[in-house]
């Protein structure tokens, strides 16, 4: 093994000669190479946050912030949190999670970290280009921004690309490299999917998966609001950094040699909506995750326009860049009696403290919202249509 | 009786000393551990980490599983050091962030709850106290598509009548090779053995004991085996049906490393 090298000055670091935090940071990203195999640290461009909310992180979180307290070196966004700063919502929550949200969303201030507060910074915040070096947390926008920018992370968690942030580096191994953005399995799709049929295919394929890139073929319509649904969805449940899709994103020859084949036909998809469908009528009707892009939002308030709700609540979650450039269609949505929410989502706010049923058409809140003891939910997955017609009376 | 130590890849800094609590299992962090630091997996159930070495398998899990380690380190709960098989980026996060010294690609069967174990987390030292280590060499030798497999007398110290390879104590100075066919010579009278591969050196551990074994792949065209006294039988068995014989500790899974080998028939002499 040889190992990682460090430069004198990042050594001095290590040693802890330019303060604390920093010489946790470089520790972190130290040890990170030793595991992934790197040889040195490489600079990085931008950096991206998760581990935001309260429910998310605890007490452990909000200390480890505090030790890690100095300014950032790269433009740095932020993931959502807990609630609506400025608006409140989703739901109620306790004095407590709210004194607790605030200081943590202080710190990161503190930092110099941008308040971004949302899982898609790459629409506005933070916009990644091909080939840049970069660290970012949150498993959805890693595999959106590698797979559908070509720019290049692993998949860091909180404290990794907050680490990351503080240096100005990452360790250069994994996707980092050439060789780590190959596809090792192709997937064949036999019929063309739709935005539900995208998120569904996540599900299906990412204990298939694991911790593969795969190809995907057949699918060279695949727009990049479906395969943001297949990004958040296939990255929920794996730990899949990448994909590439045929005649659509912009590394799709890379392709390991030998590279195994899974055929996927359209019963599969249809069984891993209904196998997720708990088909009783929703209490609520979340939509955004991961958070709307201003098209989303301009559909759905197409959708609703002229008409007044019945039945469950209707939620949507977007990024605050999003709804401030979304007037007339957030003003749609409000006056048909929906709700647009902007910091937040259905699966870092504290849901359950008021509902227990939740209609959504997002792959990844299906496996996260269900958890015991996490989103306590049970869940209807399906289409934006089919989710709308329990509110359009 | 001395110190035994094992190096490792070291994964987060710092040095340590305390009893190990030993899970053979995934472990996450985030569910499986409590808030004062008792396991809660359902193989292991109850153990008490609080300034242990805790070995388990590796993480598994929520990625928030690294605060977990520090919110157990702030409350004077977390274990004094980790040792994995196969680390993954989040048990290293909460051990680097927590300042706990990490070890890992240590195979995990050595350890026995309450050994005594230092551990480096720079170097990827470990050692374990008041053990004995015993180098010996394992030779499998095979004469075409057979394995030839010594069943052990019941005067042999270790393991009696299981079923092993031809097998002894290396000598000072005796690198696997020689051990092997000195051995091979003394046990069968067979005098042509070639060596084809050499194996990555396997650990057992027997109560007190430390046996480093070096297995090796061996040749022979001859068929006749005269015994000694420390082997009661043999067979010549089809080199595929190893495992439908009870051998010694890790015998047949040490044998498959070499099954790429064998199948590329690399066996002719």
């Amino acid at each position: 093994m040889k190992g990682l090298q460090l430069t004198r000055d990042e050594e001095r670091i290590f040693d802890g000669e330019k303060g604390e935090p920093q010489k946790v940071a470089i520790r972190l990203l130290y040890s990170l190479g030793e595991l992934g195999g790197a040889d040195r640290l490489i600079p990085i461009k931008s950096a991206h946050i998760s581990g935001v909310s309260y429910k998310n992180i605890g007490e452990g979180g909000i200390q480890f912030l505090r030790k890690m307290m100095t300014k950032v070196k790269v433009p740095t966004s932020l993931n959502p949190l807990g609630f609506d700063i400025e608006n409140g919502g989703p739901v109620e929550i306790d004095q407590n999670f709210h004194k607790k949200q605030m200081e943590i969303i202080d710190i990161y201030r503190e930092m110099g970290i941008m308040e971004s507060y949302t899982c898609t910074p790459y629409y506005f915040y933070n916009k990644p280009s091909f080939g840049d070096h970069i660290s970012w947390a949150e498993s959805s926008a890693i595999i959106y921004v590698n797979s559908l920018i070509g720019a290049r992370t692993n998949r860091e968690s909180g404290p990794s690309a907050l680490a990351a942030a503080i240096i100005g580096k990452t360790p250069d191994h994994g996707l980092h490299r050439n060789d780590g953005r190959k596809a090792s399995v192709i997937v064949n799709v036999d019929s063309e999917l739709d935005y539900t049929g995208f998120a569904a295919l996540g599900l299906y394929l990412g204990p298939k998966l694991n911790r593969s890139i795969a190809l995907i073929r057949g699918q060279r319509k695949a727009s990049d609001l479906e395969l943001k649904a297949f990004s958040a969805a296939l990255s929920a449940v794996s730990s899949v950094p990448m994909f590439h899709v045929e005649g659509v994103t912009p590394e799709y020859n890379l392709v390991s040699d030998g590279a195994e084949v899974i055929n996927v036909d359209k019963g599969s998809i249809d069984e891993t909506i209904s196998k997720n469908s708990s088909k009783e009528e929703p209490e609520l009707i979340a939509i955004g995750c991961p958070h709307l892009s201003a098209e989303e939002l301009s559909y759905i308030a197409g959708l609703v326009k002229g008409k007044k709700k019945v039945g469950p609540d209707l939620f949507l979650f977007t990024s605050r860049e999003v709804k401030e450039n979304s007037k007339d269609a957030v003003k749609t949505i409000e006056n048909f009696g929906g709700k647009v929410f902007v910091d937040t989502c259905m699966v870092v706010s504290p849901l359950s403290n008021s509902y227990g049923k939740t209609g959504t058409n997002s792959g990844k809140a299906t496996f996260y919202l269900p958890l015991s003891g996490y989103g306590n939910q049970k869940v209807t997955f399906t289409g934006i249509m089919d989710l709308l017609k329990w509110v359009i009376g | 009786m001395g110190d035994w130590m094992i190096k490792g890849r070291g994964l987060a800094p710092g040095k340590s000393r305390g009893a190990a609590v030993v899970c053979d299992q995934f472990i996450s962090p985030l569910g499986e551990i409590g808030r004062d630091g008792t396991l809660n997996n359902s193989n292991c159930q109850g153990m008490k980490l609080p300034g242990k070495i805790f070995v388990f398998k590796g993480g598994k899990g929520s990625t928030v599983g690294s605060y977990v380690f520090l919110d157990l380190k702030g409350r004077g709960l977390a274990p004094a050091g980790i040792i994995n098989e196969s680390a993954e980026q989040m048990i290293v996060t909460g051990a680097t962030i927590s300042e706990i010294p990490m070890v890992d690609s240590i195979p995990i069967d050595i350890f026995y709850n309450g050994d005594i174990i230092t551990i480096d987390g720079k170097s990827g030292n470990v050692s374990i106290e008041n053990v004995t280590k015993k180098k010996i060499t394992t030779v499998y030798l095979m004469r075409g598509d057979r394995l030839l497999l010594m069943k052990r007398s019941d005067r042999v110290s270790t393991y009696p009548s299981q079923y092993g390879g031809i097998s002894g104590y290396m000598e000072a100075n005796e690198n696997p090779e020689q051990t092997g066919k000195r051995e091979i010579l003394e046990e069968t009278g067979i005098s042509d053995a070639e060596t084809v591969a050499e194996g990555k050196a396997i650990y057992v551990r027997n109560n007190n004991v430390i046996f480093e074994i070096y297995p090796v792949l061996m040749v022979t065209s001859m068929e006749r085996v005269e015994l000694n006294w420390e082997n009661s039988g043999y067979e010549w068995i089809k080199y595929d049906s190893v495992d439908k014989y009870e051998t010694v500790p890790k015998f047949a899974k040490t044998f498959q490393t070499f099954l790429p080998v064998i199948r590329q028939g690399k066996l002719q002499q």
